[in-house]
């Protein structure tokens, strides 16, 4: 599946199929990853659904340059969730990604890793990852615990929360480095 | 040029999955706006959040792409949100926040409150003149700041236009601004500010915010 096709599908022809597609690939997936972080099944199955209605209405916005399908998607699913904690709260907190998100970024396109590209050098680098360090990748990239809490989560020691990480940043760091 | 001061994985790691306090946020958002370092290295974590999503486990949706559709056929064509005007040189991800007015609170330095409701951080931008000496002080909680024109320099290195200098409770510092360019920033602030001296104890009052 060509994930970064289907959205340009959707951008130029409101493909329903190719929607379809995206929908049965990626939404028990962004369900799946918001359950692990800890977001209840219900409101889960209602941001996953959310997150791919988003991809609907903003597909023309995606950039296949600046993130791979899955990046953009999980970023989706990022702010939906930061949306949800905080809407009682009067927040502004997504605008300001979103207006990131929008920002050209100063830097010079061909000194970038293709979205894309850049997604499946990451995927391979993750399998290189220990079941340990791949552990302490998740709670700390993408739920986003401190070092600390990582610590007491796992009951590990603080040095080896940030020595796993260090190691699997470095390890990420240089498939990434590869292609430049 | 020296060595860029960028925030530091975990500040990232926190900013990419959203646990950040909102005013610390901001700060770390009008770095990662004006430095494309930073930028960079924010997408290579957030890249690693696609990694996960796309070999994670699934789990079976309730609803199908079916319903999603139907949703979004109902749903009336988008009008586009009101458009805050912005003032030019600054950060544009300020624009979704009020800023209070610039006012003096002592020699050469002036401050500006950002109202970021929901925040536990204060957050507040700071123009200080060519060769001023801030205050020499420590803190109880953390001091981000994001450096938007000119630099200062203290104990940890100089600090100029774009970069981080993320202050824990245990930095004591004594920032002296750029002598030519003087210093504008955007700080957020958790816990106390400690003043030492008979300046910082007449500041300590205004900087309560």
């Amino acid at each position: 599946m060509d994930a970064d096709a289907l959205i340009q599908a959707i951008a130029s022809s409101a493909d329903r199929r190719a929607f379809a597609q995206l929908f049965e690939h990626f939404a028990p997936r962004v369900k799946g990853l918001l359950m692990r972080g800890g977001t209840p099944p219900d409101l889960a199955e209602e941001l996953a659904q959310e997150t791919l209605m988003t991809v609907w209405r903003k597909a023309a916005l995606f950039d296949p340059a600046k993130a791979g399908a899955s990046t953009w998607i999980a970023t989706i699913a990022r702010n939906l969730r930061i949306d949800h904690a905080r809407r009682e709260k009067r927040s502004r907190l997504s605008q300001v990604y979103e207006i990131l998100e929008e920002e050209e970024g100063p830097e010079q396109p061909d000194a970038v890793l293709a979205g894309s590209e850049r997604d499946s050098r990451v995927r391979v680098a993750l399998k290189g990852l220990s079941k340990e360090q791949y552990r302490v990748v998740e709670l700390a990239f993408l739920e986003g615990f401190s070092h600390q809490d990582v610590a007491e989560r796992l009951s590990i020691p603080l040095g080896t929360v940030k020595s796993r990480l260090r190691l699997a940043m470095a390890h990420l760091r240089r498939h990434l480095e590869d292609l430049r | 040029m020296n060595a860029r001061h960028l925030a530091s994985d975990e500040t990232l790691a926190g900013f990419a999955a959203g646990q950040l306090d909102e005013g610390m946020s901001l700060v770390v958002a009008a770095h990662l706006e004006i430095n494309a370092a930073a930028a960079k290295a924010l997408r290579d974590i957030e890249a690693v959040g696609g990694g996960v999503l796309a070999q994670g486990e699934a789990v079976p949706m309730l609803t199908s792409a079916e319903d999603a559709l139907a949703r979004l056929d109902r749903e009336p064509d988008d009008a586009p949100g009101p458009v805050r005007a912005s003032e030019v040189g600054l950060p544009r991800v300020l624009q979704p926040y009020d800023l209070g007015r610039w006012h003096p609170i002592g020699r050469g330095v002036a401050m500006r409150r950002v109202h970021v409701p929901g925040a536990q951080a204060r957050v507040f931008m700071l123009r200080a003149a060519p060769g001023t000496w801030l205050p020499e002080h420590r803190h109880t909680g953390n001091e981000w700041t994001t450096i938007l024109a000119g630099a200062y320099e203290h104990e940890y290195g100089r600090f100029a236009r774009g970069d981080f200098d993320e202050a824990n409770e245990n930095h004591e510092h004594h920032p002296h601004v750029d002598a030519v360019e003087g210093c504008t920033c955007i700080v957020a602030l958790t816990g106390e500010v400690k003043f030492r001296g008979w300046l910082g104890r007449l500041l300590q009052p205004l900087v309560r915010l």
